[in-house]
């Protein structure tokens, strides 16, 4: 980022003759500004239209596809619906509180891109304490969250708010339990040093270091879904029980900010756990083009973390939502205890296991995950076999 | 037990001066399964006690059979349980040929027989896929519909509705079957019985979904007994009683079926699973009890000769039939004119609905959601 | 201690089950069908003869019976029919059905001897106006169908004739005589 701007200083244009220190600021400011709104929201708007699509699809019906090619521009027809609203406020509530708890938790989603690599130049800042920081800013989403359901004056957005307090401090735990073999095996917390110790193949990624950064990915994974309030751990806006948990009370755009907020931690989860765990944008270095080098490794963070995206749609579609003691219980009795493993582990290998052994290990994990992904198409296939279906019914396209 | 007034309990426990808290579950919800109320109380998510408030559905359908006579009130009989309708057409046809003391010819209780049984696939498949829906898994409930419109299609041909379907009169059936009729059906049994093992697979057996069911609001025997408890709910609990086998009419007897009980599988007996897998279990056998009757229906007539003003005798009938929500009794009282005197009928949900305030203590409020739903209650049913 | 692996075991193996399930259904062909643009052929086309769709008079055959009238559970239809005193023919003055308050359930066009009153396979009655839901049949009077001794011969009137007894002949016979529809036997 310093190289970027200090070429903008030197080229002239807007930016020639300014000191450094004005410089960098402005342009962080307005690249900020750019990924936010070029970049964040319309990635969590068409990420709501994404997953009306796959839960359609799973769900043998076909989504919105009238508004738009493909129904792609509904998020934006239901955005403006929402804006012309009428805002209501209960008339009991806490109004500041109530009109503010929206913006916090958007803020606390949006504050994270900050610190997200899109490619090896491209980041807002690149702080030295990259995750730490993600964690932290993750944690406002919570003040949102609960004064939303407090200031609601409405038992059961209390009920849904208190929960959601609870869920996500809870699995802020483990989250940050399964950070640490990661930064043990990087010895450094910002997200690009992560990123460089990973190579583009999948056998240097970290997910198949060792068997313990594996189950560290389950972990965090599963830890993030729980941190989003996505289904199976949905429980504070679960929709047969409190009919919005939370954010019953809401409504227009005010109602439509917490899904935003969603949807796009959605994005992020993807992004930390494809930086964590999965390389990142390192991409084979085919070309000396650094601009072509540029979009082949956007394009390749995009995709990886859009597949966590697609996954947790795929998840939220197929599972039950676990009821709050039994969230709990899963969160404090079984994987807390795993994470602390996984990290004892992680020391110990890395202490213990000299290098030729690890490098076979990690070949051979990589291999296994093939096996996985192999049983599970047979698995598929096995399934659709199963069903007695005739070729009409088969449709392959998304296109409907 | 007051219903909705406000009785704050104040609880020292370990010097903390705690609440409870009153709840509205109000007729608006997502899923009361119709409009139902309960007035919850609770401590933090613990509930005390939920008081269920009945009611809100009420549409005097008992009265109006006093207007409308015999024969008009089939259609009414529909509107009683809306899912399961062909069972209540069943409950009344029956009862006023008792009555009358007029005799069904065979094939058409084969065509009552195939309707009904229809029609509990469908009311099961609803309510497996609502309770899956209201554990938070909203795709088997979309994949158990799909299967429900195969079988409204099929009911579709045969009668002209796809859910009030008025097809039954007194003395027999209104239409006969069509003449594709029984090979359309056993083409969409053939192919919908591997969908149920796809819908075990999918969601029955998922852990999370044990988990939110196996062992919550155990009902014991004799709770079930003395509860009146019917149908699913009382089998969940390891009674075995299904009216079709132990106080047979149409053509029961002759048709050979198992009647799935609650056994604890997972759990203890009488938990919501077992009433859960108890459906489960009855759409599979009520799939063998229509390839039976599809085989076995006899040819003749499908209605027998009643009169258009049709004047039972002065007295009084009561019939019990197998609803999908349980042993339905219908009892109606005739003064010798063309309208019934009095018709009362009782139906499982209602009786349902007074064991609630029983298990609900001690039960979280999301295990309300789940209790309401496995005992598979409409509201329709509870109101009239 | 076994029970914890079995539970990580388990609900390891039953989302991998799950999730093959839903992914298997990715290729499936989505259920809907895209009414009213995307359909091959009118939805109408595609419902079984017997569907209780809104229901509709042919004037040309009604007797003015009012068995139809009678049976009606719920009051829907409202007939007016005077005997002529000069040309001693049986005059309908008015025939009215309100769709709204009708439930589909069919009662009306079992006695009917023609087969005038029957479901169509309409069922977008959608309106604005209330007014729109009382079906005014009757515009002038009209005399009501006298059904001749032998088989009908007037042209105009044989094929609703027709129509009507065919739709009268896929109801249950009583007792499986072959007397059309099922008219009351007493």
């Amino acid at each position: 980022m310093r190289d970027l701007v200090l070429s903008m200083i030197a080229d002239g244009g807007l930016l020639a003759g300014m000191p450094y220190s004005l410089a960098a600021p402005l342009v962080m400011v307005a690249f900020g500004a750019l990924v936010v709104f070029g970049f964040v929201l319309p990635i969590a708007g068409v990420t709501s239209w994404l997953e009306r699509r796959v839960w359609a699809r799973i769900q043998s019906r076909i989504g919105p596809n009238r508004v738009g090619p493909q129904g792609f521009l509904q998020w934006l027809a239901d955005g403006l619906k929402n804006l012309l609203k009428e805002d209501i406020i209960p008339s009991a509530a806490d109004k500041w509180l109530f009109s503010l708890a929206p913006y916090l938790v958007v803020a606390g989603f949006i504050a994270t891109f900050a610190t997200i690599p899109f490619t090896s130049s491209l980041i807002i800042a690149d702080l030295n304490i990259g995750i730490l920081y993600i964690t932290g800013v993750t944690g406002i989403v919570v003040v949102g969250v609960l004064m939303a359901g407090w200031s609601s004056n409405n038992k059961w957005s209390l009920l849904g708010g208190i929960r959601s307090a609870a869920q996500i401090v809870s699995y802020e735990i483990p989250a940050g339990l399964s950070v640490f073999p990661i930064v043990l095996l990087t010895g450094t917390l910002s997200m690009q040093g992560i990123i460089r110790a990973q190579g583009w193949a999948p056998w240097d990624w970290f997910f198949f270091y060792n068997p313990f950064t594996f189950v560290a990915f389950f972990v965090f994974f599963v830890a993030a879904l729980a941190e989003g309030n996505r289904t199976p751990f949905d429980i504070p806006e679960a929709e047969s029980e409190l009919v919005a948990g939370f954010c019953t009370e809401y409504s227009g755009m005010r109602y439509l900010l917490f899904f935003l907020e969603e949807w796009g931690n959605l994005y992020v989860i993807g992004a930390i756990v494809t930086t964590l765990f999965l390389g990142g944008w390192q991409v084979p270095a085919f070309t000396d083009n650094q601009t072509l080098l540029t979009v082949a490794q956007f394009g390749t963070f995009f995709l990886k973390a859009y597949f966590f995206v697609f996954l947790a749609m795929w998840v939220r579609a197929t599972l039950p939502r676990l009821r709050v003691d039994q969230l709990m219980t899963v969160c404090w009795k079984y994987m807390v205890p795993i994470a602390i493993v996984n990290m004892i582990g992680t020391a110990a290998w890395m202490l213990l296991v000299p290098e030729a052994l690890g490098r076979m290990v990690q070949i051979g994990m990589t291999v296994g995950g093939g096996v996985v992904v192999v049983v599970f198409f047979r698995r598929v296939r096995f399934h659709l076999r199963r069903a007695n279906l005739q070729p009409s019914d088969y449709y392959y396209s998304p296109i409907i | 037990m007051s219903l909705g007034g406000f009785d704050v309990q104040v609880l020292r426990e370990n010097g903390f001066a705690t609440e409870e808290m009153t709840l509205n579950m109000g007729p608006q919800h997502p899923s009361t399964h119709g409009v139902l109320r309960f007035v919850v109380r609770a401590d933090g998510e613990i509930m005390t006690e939920a008081v269920p408030d009945v009611g809100y559905l009420h549409r005097s359908i008992e009265k109006i059979s006093e207007k409308v006579g015999y024969h008009g009130f089939m259609p009414y009989t529909d509107r009683v349980d809306y899912v399961a309708a062909m069972p209540c057409n069943q409950g009344w046809a029956m009862v006023s040929e008792k009555l009358a003391g007029i005799e069904v010819p065979r094939r058409a209780e084969y065509c009552r027989v195939i309707a009904s049984e229809f029609n509990r696939i469908s009311s099961h498949l609803i309510a497996v896929g609502t309770m899956g829906m209201d554990i938070g898994a909203f795709t088997p409930f979309t994949h158990a519909l799909r299967e429900r419109e195969h079988i409204n299609n099929l009911l579709e041909e045969l009668c002209g509705a796809r859910l009030t379907f008025n097809y039954m009169r007194i003395g027999g059936v209104a239409w006969d079957l069509p003449p594709d009729f029984a090979e359309k059906a056993l083409a969409y049994i053939d192919r919908f019985e591997p969908l149920i093992d796809e819908y075990n697979a999918l969601i029955s057996f998922n852990k999370i979904y044990k988990e939110r069911l196996v062992n919550v609001a155990v009902i014991s025997a004799a709770d079930a007994i003395n509860y009146n408890l019917n149908g699913p709910n009382l089998r969940g609990s390891g009674v075995d009683f299904d009216v079709r086998r132990d106080i047979p009419y149409s053509i029961y007897p002759e048709l050979q079926f198992d009647v799935p009980i609650g056994t604890g599988e997972e759990g203890t007996v009488g938990d919501c699973f077992d009433r859960y897998m108890v459906r489960i279990r009855e759409i599979q056998e009520s799939c063998k009890l229509l390839r039976q009757c599809l085989q076995q229906i006899p040819d003749g007539p499908v209605l027998a000769k009643v009169p258009r003003k049709f004047k039972p005798p002065v007295g009084d009938a009561y019939v019990r039939v197998e609803s999908a929500r349980g042993d339905m009794g219908w009892y109606c009282v005739s003064d010798g004119s063309e309208y019934p005197y009095r018709v009362k009928i009782r139906t499982g949900s209602f009786t349902a609905m007074s064991i609630i305030e029983k298990v609900s203590r001690g039960l979280m409020i999301a295990d309300l959601i789940t209790v309401v739903a496995s005992f598979d209650l409409v509201a329709p049913e509870v109101d009239r | 201690m076994a029970g914890y692996f079995a539970n990580i075991q388990e609900t390891v193996t039953s989302i991998f089950e799950g999730m093959s399930i839903t992914f298997s259904h990715f290729v499936r062909r989505p259920f809907t069908v895209q009414y009213p643009d995307k359909i091959p052929i009118p939805i109408q086309d595609t419902l079984p003869f017997r569907y209780r769709g809104i229901l509709e008079v042919d004037l040309e055959i009604c007797t003015g019976c009012l068995a139809c009238e009678r049976a009606c559970p719920i009051d829907c239809i409202v007939i007016e029919a005077k005997k002529d005193k000069q040309t001693k023919a049986m005059m309908l003055n008015r025939f009215d059905i309100d769709i709204a308050k009708c439930m589909y359930c069919g009662l009306c066009s079992e006695p009917c001897p023609t087969g005038s009153i029957h479901h169509t396979s309409q069922f977008e009655g959608a309106d604005y106006s209330l007014e729109s839901m009382l079906r005014r049949f009757v515009k002038t009077p009209v005399a009501a169908y006298k059904p001749s001794k032998g088989p009908e011969t007037d042209p105009e009137i044989v094929p609703f004739l027709d129509r009507g007894l065919r739709y009268l002949d896929d109801f249950a016979k009583p007792g499986g005589s072959s007397e059309p529809g099922g008219a009351d036997a007493s």
